[in-house]
């Protein structure tokens, strides 16, 4: 993507709350925003690195709970305590990441899972999580729209610190290391590259972002519940958003998230009930199908196969 | 209209692709007068949609019904019901949708507890009325001005009914120990909080009290446990599935406690019209029931009867109703459709509802109800209170029929 | 004594309907690298089969004659008209395949909900809710049968893989596709095969589950994480790593009942199962 064309999205959403939209186009783009988020931290670890994790809802619910925690208890603001939910998600991610990274492919996805699960067990048998019976916060005090523009805001904002961290990443040093990771771990580690190191970094950075999503998303909610907070659909989602759009690029995910959420609302309102989730479930096989890499790959191809310059190489390839 | 979207669904799935069905039902010939629409989402897909697609059901009827008498202050209703596939997050992200970009007039209440829950903290920020189970009596703690249980699918007060039919039965034939086995989560916690209170006024010690996740894989090891600690009252405190185990666990095990209180799964047809004897006999509460003599049940219960050829009108199809006319009559009485106007009403207004008169308390809470039921071969009846009996209750209960 | 008895057999017999349930997932991924989402959902359209012939007087076992036919086809024809066409295309087959099956079993979960409705589904028989006392322990004889149908699929797929001649085709694709086809062996027909057995061992569990279990076309979520648990904690492509992982969290989650609370069992067996992965990162039998 073109400098100027990121300027101009950039300007387009810092602006889009104040040409009249209503609250509902804000909430959409809100939870578009939180789904890019969700998907990119993901494929820190999960493309970047080629280790799926599958339990990612572990670190939103944790940054959801952080932030219901202070606000019940202390009162202080989520907008500041999700940057806490960030780092007790973060924390958590440093001590169970270690063993978990030992475990390669499915194994280190079931463990993911397995731990999620575990969290998610937990926080449910905890009295001062609000347990079985959910956490209530106080609501936020704006009215609806004006909640929806901070929320917007909070949410993109947390977007664009997801893809911004994603970005640099990939094409960064960082990404060399990981995608020599993903190709053959044994072989990075004897040219000396710092495997475990680099794995723990992707980890810690992928859960801190997805934490800090989860502790926004609480607020706006003002109800949570470890259902919804640790559902492991939630996880799942993430994974299927990244490999959807292209797990080997920095900007794939972008387009997954986007595309199936807004295309996951289209059906449900136009078309609704099974039918909808019939038509859902088979168009993704299709489309995995037909693009196993991802979305993104493929509209790259077709751009690059336009006349151009032959000597021009997709960004993401270009830089190794 | 369930039905002939069901049809067409079964040739979508048959491969015939993408097709649009209609979502919203409209009725009446009135097309010049603008119908007041109404709009909720239900878990239609997914896990929670047996019960989802039975107050869809209600909804639907009811809109049926008013249409045909003339509609609602002079106007035909319309309702749109999106389906937020058993996810609480799509649940309030839709009903936003409803309320601000279809901007629909009325809003109709969502399941289950947890939905309702995160829509009732949703519908106060926007300031419109919500009426639905609610999220157990900790949602309505919370000092909201605008959700209202009408009525409400309280936990708390769900055995009420029970406790009291129990401690009519003379002392030495009461059950002298109980074992709680309880799902871990909003409802299952909501009835637990009755047990306690209720066993020490019937003065029965409680001497299992266990809280288990979804999806219960073997109910044998509770079961067995509440045998050797020679409970003669059992609760479980479930939905369908771990109901299911359990009552077959007992069986399999032999266990015949002198009751046996469930709380959630017999509450959709299926118990009886698929677990079969094996469910007789449990005892549950209700806050509603198709036998009551309340004016319009019988009517449901016909349409049940005609539609789904079930013999009686299923709670949760009795639910959708009653909460949709206790918006009807808000409505009727505020003679406004404007959400200020009417949540006044709703707290002056004596509702005449399928359930009884409802009359809501600052909490937004009508009185507690106080029904049990029992099934007894095959029927959920009514066995408390007296006066409203459809059968006498099954004490103690029969052994296993082997 | 008498209790834990009780819990330790009710364990290892359900444990033995999750073995039954991973059994063929754990082959479809050692052999064809295919991560099968629909696996449990094909069970669960395997338990709405044997509720339609229960409605005509026909037993869950009997059932068996026309499931396992049926789901053999199925499973053929799931990896010709599906997976291979799919595979042709590259990419990471094991992540393809993922999405793509997960597509498959939210579509079919909606078919079954559209045809059936989405409430819960009962198969009872005379047996359901007996047990045959043996001493202080009470055995469901549907809990045992589903036992039997699991001890049964799974020798059966043993011997087969082990003393027959495809079946052995079958495991020297697994570990070296390339020198198989080197031997001659058709590796088309030998993962045709393999898709078969494996989807016929799922419509098998689809009846195990009926007996036991009530089933409703969402039920497929919860065993799917059951069959991951297994399959995993076993070893990708073992089968006795699937019966053991499978009894062991059958065990486990009936034991831990007797010395902690109930509603911290599920975090005892996941704290459990994650311990064990940590110790053994392939799980417990992946050679």
């Amino acid at each position: 993507m073109s400098r100027a064309v990121a300027a101009g999205l950039a300007v387009v959403l810092l602006i889009f709350p104040w040409v009249g939209t209503g609250e509902y186009p804000l909430a959409l783009l809100y939870s578009t925003f939180m789904y890019v988020a969700l998907a990119v931290a993901w494929n820190v670890i999960g493309g970047f690195a080629g280790y799926l994790s599958f339990g990612h809802a572990a670190f939103f619910g944790l940054g959801g709970y952080t932030t219901g925690f202070f606000l019940v208890r202390a009162g202080l603001s989520p907008f500041l305590t999700a940057p806490l939910g960030a780092a007790v998600a973060a924390a958590f991610a440093a001590l169970a990441g270690y063993p978990c990274l030992r475990l390669r492919g499915p194994y280190f996805a079931v463990v993911t899972m397995i731990l999620g699960l575990a969290v998610r067990a937990v926080v449910l048998n905890l009295p001062w999580t609000g347990a079985a019976e959910g956490l209530w916060m106080t609501l936020p005090p704006w009215e609806p729209i004006v909640a929806r523009r901070a929320f917007y805001y909070a949410m993109l904002a947390v977007a664009l610190v997801t893809v911004l961290a994603g970005r640099a990443v990939r094409l960064g040093k960082i990404g060399v290391g990981l995608e020599a990771i993903r190709e053959d771990e044994e072989a990075a580690q004897s040219i000396g590259v710092p495997v475990v190191r680099l794995k723990m970094s992707a980890l810690i950075l992928s859960a801190g972002l997805t934490g800090l999503a989860g502790g926004i998303y609480a607020y706006d909610r003002s109800y949570i519940h470890p259902d919804f907070m640790f559902d492991l659909h939630l996880s799942v989602l993430a994974v299927l958003m990244a490999l959807l759009g292209g797990r080997q690029s920095w900007a794939g995910p972008i387009l997954g998230a986007v595309v199936v959420r807004l295309v996951d609302e289209a059906l449900t309102v136009r078309v609704g009930t099974e039918a909808a989730r019939i038509i859902f479930g088979l168009g993704l096989a299709l489309v995995i199908v037909l693009l196993p890499d991802g979305v993104l790959p493929y509209l790259e191809r077709l751009r690059w196969r336009a006349p151009r310059p032959p000597a021009a190489v997709p960004a993401a390839q270009a830089r190794p | 209209m369930r039905l002939s979207r069901r049809q067409v669904l079964k040739s979508a799935a048959l491969g015939a692709g993408a097709l649009a069905v209609p979502r919203v039902l409209t009725h009446g010939a009135w097309a010049q007068a603008r119908p007041i629409r109404l709009g909720g989402t239900l878990p239609l897909t997914g896990p929670f949609a047996d019960t989802g697609v039975w107050v869809e059901r209600g909804y639907r009827y009811w809109a049926e019904k008013v249409n045909r008498q003339g509609g609602l202050l002079g106007r035909p209703v319309e309702v749109t019901i999106l389906d937020d596939a058993s996810s609480v997050d799509r649940a309030v992200s839709l009903l936003e949708r409803l309320i601000t970009v279809d901007r629909v007039d009325l809003i109709l209440g969502g399941y289950p507890g947890t939905a309702a829950a995160a829509q009732m903290a949703l519908v106060e920020r926007y300031r419109k009325v919500y009426i639905s189970m609610g999220g157990h009596m900790a949602s309505f703690r919370r000092g909201f001005k605008f959700s209202f249980g009408g009525p409400p699918l309280m936990g708390q007060w769900w055995y009420e009914g029970a406790w009291r039919w129990l401690s009519n039965i003379p002392k030495a034939q009461r059950p002298t120990r109980a074992a709680a086995i309880t799902v871990n989560n909003p409802v299952g916690m909501s009835a637990r909080e009755s047990i306690q209170d209720g066993l020490k006024r019937l003065e029965i010690p409680l001497v299992m009290d266990e809280l288990y996740d979804l999806p219960l894989a073997s109910a044998e090891p509770l079961v067995s446990r509440a045998r050797a600690l020679g409970a003669d009252m059992f609760l479980a405190n479930g939905f369908f599935p771990d109901g299911v185990l359990t009552m077959r666990a007992m069986k399999a095990l032999d266990y015949n406690p002198k009751v046996i209180l469930q709380a959630i799964g017999t509450l959709i047809p299926e118990w009886v019209t698929q677990l079969g004897p094996d469910g007789d006999y449990v005892v549950s509460g209700t806050a509603i029931h198709h036998r009551l003599p309340y004016p319009g049940i019988a009517e449901l219960n016909q349409v049940a009867r005609e539609r789904w050829n079930l013999k009686w009108a299923p709670l949760y199809f009795l639910f959708g109703y009653a909460w949709a006319q206790v918006l009807q009559q808000a409505v009727e009485a505020a003679k406004s459709l404007s959400h200020a106007v009417l949540v006044r009403y709703m707290r002056e207004t004596t509702f005449k509802t399928i359930a009884g008169e409802l009359r809501f308390d600052e909490r937004g809470l009508p009185a507690p109800y106080e029904y049990a039921t029992q099934v007894i071969n095959g029927e959920v009846e009514l066995i408390w209170p007296p006066g409203r009996r459809s059968a006498q209750p099954v004490y103690p209960k029969p052994p296993w029929r082997r | 004594m008498a209790q834990v008895l009780q819990a330790l057999v009710t364990g290892l017999l359900t444990g033995s309907v999750y073995a039954l349930l991973g059994a063929g997932f754990s082959l479809i991924w050692g052999v064809a690298h295919v991560i099968n989402i629909v696996h449990p959902a094909l069970a669960v359209g395997a338990a709405y089969a044997v509720y339609l012939l229960a409605a005509r007087g026909v037993d869950p076992l009997a059932s068996l004659a026309v499931v396992v036919p049926l789901f053999f086809l199925l499973g053929v024809g799931f990896y010709e008209g599906v997976i291979r066409p799919a595979a042709r295309r590259g990419g990471d087959l094991v992540l393809v395949s993922m999405v793509l099956t997960f597509g498959l079993a939210a579509a079919l979960e909606n078919v079954l909900a559209a045809v059936w409705g989405p409430g819960p589904r009962v198969v009872n028989v005379a047996y359901t809710g007996r047990a045959v006392q043996l001493g202080v322990l009470a055995l469901p004889i549907t809990h045992l049968a589903g036992a039997g149908l699991a001890t049964v699929t799974i020798a059966a797929l043993y011997l087969f893989l082990h003393k027959t001649f495809p079946g052995k085709a079958v495991r020297a694709v697994w570990q070296n596709p390339e020198g198989a086809a080197l031997c001659a062996i058709n590796l088309r027909q030998v993962t045709s095969l393999t898709y078969g057995l494996a989807i016929a061992s799922a419509g098998v569990a689809g009846v195990a589950l009926a007996l036991i279990y009530s089933f409703s076309p969402a039920s497929h979520l919860m065993w799917l994480v059951f069959v991951f648990l297994v399959v995993i904690v076993g070893g990708v492509g073992s089968l006795v790593g699937v019966v053991v992982a499978g009894m062991l969290v059958g065990a486990l989650t009936n034991l831990s009942t007797l010395v902690i609370p109930f509603a911290w069992a599920p975090f005892f067996l996941f704290a459990s199962l994650g311990v064990l992965l940590l110790l053994r990162p392939t799980g417990l039998f992946r050679r």
